[in-house]
């Protein structure tokens, strides 16, 4: 059996023992589940929120895990369902926190903040920061269809949208990005 | 620019027009030189997008949430492990379980015996620690092996008693052993002394008694 196939089996069913462990209270498993999914749950929330709320988030992400591992039936991998979480989080945060403004695009000024092309090496903008300048909802339907591969009618239902919205939102940041595409 | 195509050129990408609409727009791509540039860097934008990096983040935060984890302990009850495991129908076996732990302990073994012999060139080379003594290999595998080889003559008698997904089950993870035993001997051999291989090896073959005791077990319960 190839090393990288043995290795896989054996990840697989080492989450799946210390998802087990970690349900039945074992703080240890559940520390062993956090390093192994914590840049995957940092990244995403850090992708649909702003960066400076990503620490706090993503500890809510894990608490509530912990809270609610005894409700995980195994149905998905625990990966799965604790990305499905996360988003859970983040969207309950979004509306908590009352971030209701520049949710969806009504106007041009937030895009043309990361549509226009620099001028200059220093003016530029990563990938990653144009996607972070982008107006929340437009950025929250480009990381839930593009980056995390959800469909238009479930991030419709997410959101609170219409499936129309969410694949309007999707253009406008894909036309915004395009101007970072080399950088 | 026709801002009515340029509008749509996502929906298009993602497959997402009915016939008609992709037939009329294909036929605009052919004629508009801008949509055409355009509809190819939303394809590039696409590729970014899933070729992003997930990144840790700058500092540890499992401090904080093991603090809020003492404060908020899982909202079950706890219980007694096996019942809790039972009654809250989670999909893993009793046998996933045993599976999942023998896992468990082959994957931390195996990890540490690749990055022990995965160490780049140009890594410092570690610093020198005095291991215990103990015996090598060949002076203490022989009886573990004859014991071994008895429980799987009497599997290989037995196996038909057990139903096909316990065998697969079982099968699966004596391969993943006997892997993890094949991995620990041939690391020896260039590190006979090693107290940690010596102590993976015996820990691994003795998981593997247990498994083939319990499988074996399980057979004659159905005899």
């Amino acid at each position: 059996m190839p090393r990288q196939v043995l290795e896989d089996i054996l990840t697989a069913d080492s989450i799946a023992a210390d998802t087990a462990l970690a349900a039945s209270g074992d703080a240890t498993a559940f520390e062993r589940l956090y390093r192994t999914h914590v840049a995957r749950v940092h990244t995403l929330v850090r992708r649909m929120l702003d960066a400076d709320e990503a620490d706090d988030v993503t500890q809510d992400v894990f608490i509530r895990a912990w809270q609610k591992l005894s409700t995980f039936r195994g149905e998905s991998a625990f990966g799965t369902w604790l990305h499905r979480l996360a988003v859970n989080v983040v969207l309950a945060r979004r509306k908590s926190v009352g971030v209701e403004r520049g949710r969806f695009i009504n106007e041009a000024e937030p895009l043309d903040n990361v549509s226009g092309k620099p001028v200059t090496p220093e003016l530029s903008m990563d990938f990653e920061e144009a996607l972070a300048r982008l107006p929340e909802g437009a950025r929250q339907v480009f990381v839930l269809h593009d980056v995390e591969g959800y469909h238009h009618e479930e991030i419709a239902r997410m959101l609170g949208v219409v499936p129309g919205t969410s694949k309007s939102q999707l253009h406008h940041a894909r036309m915004a990005l395009r101007r970072h595409l080399d950088r | 620019m026709n801002d009515m195509w340029m509008n749509r050129l996502s929906e298009y990408l993602d497959g997402e027009l009915d016939k008609s609409e992709r037939t009329a727009l294909e036929a605009h791509l052919a004629t508009c030189g801008e949509c055409y540039a355009t509809l190819g860097e939303l394809r590039q934008v696409v590729a970014r997008a899933q070729a992003l990096q997930d990144t840790p983040p700058a500092t540890d935060l499992w401090a904080g949430i093991r603090g809020r984890m003492t404060e908020s302990t899982p909202i079950a009850p706890r219980r007694d492990r096996h019942d809790r495991l039972v009654r809250r129908r989670f999909s893993l076996t009793a046998g996933q379980l045993l599976a999942a732990s023998v896992a468990l302990v082959l994957m931390s073994g195996g990890t540490v015996w690749l990055a022990l012999h995965e160490r780049p060139s140009n890594a410092p080379a570690p610093v020198a620690v005095r291991q215990p003594r103990i015996a090598t290999v060949a002076s203490w595998t022989g009886s573990t092996d004859a014991a071994i080889a008895d429980l799987q003559a009497t599997l290989d008698q037995n196996e038909k008693r057990l139903d096909s997904t316990t065998v697969r089950i079982v099968r699966q993870n004596l391969a993943i052993i006997d892997r993890a035993i094949a991995d620990a001997r041939i690391a020896l051999q260039s590190d006979p002394g090693n107290a940690y291989l010596n102590l993976h090896l015996a820990n691994t073959m003795r998981r593997k008694v247990e498994l083939l005791r319990r499988v074996n077990s399980m057979a004659a319960a159905r005899s």
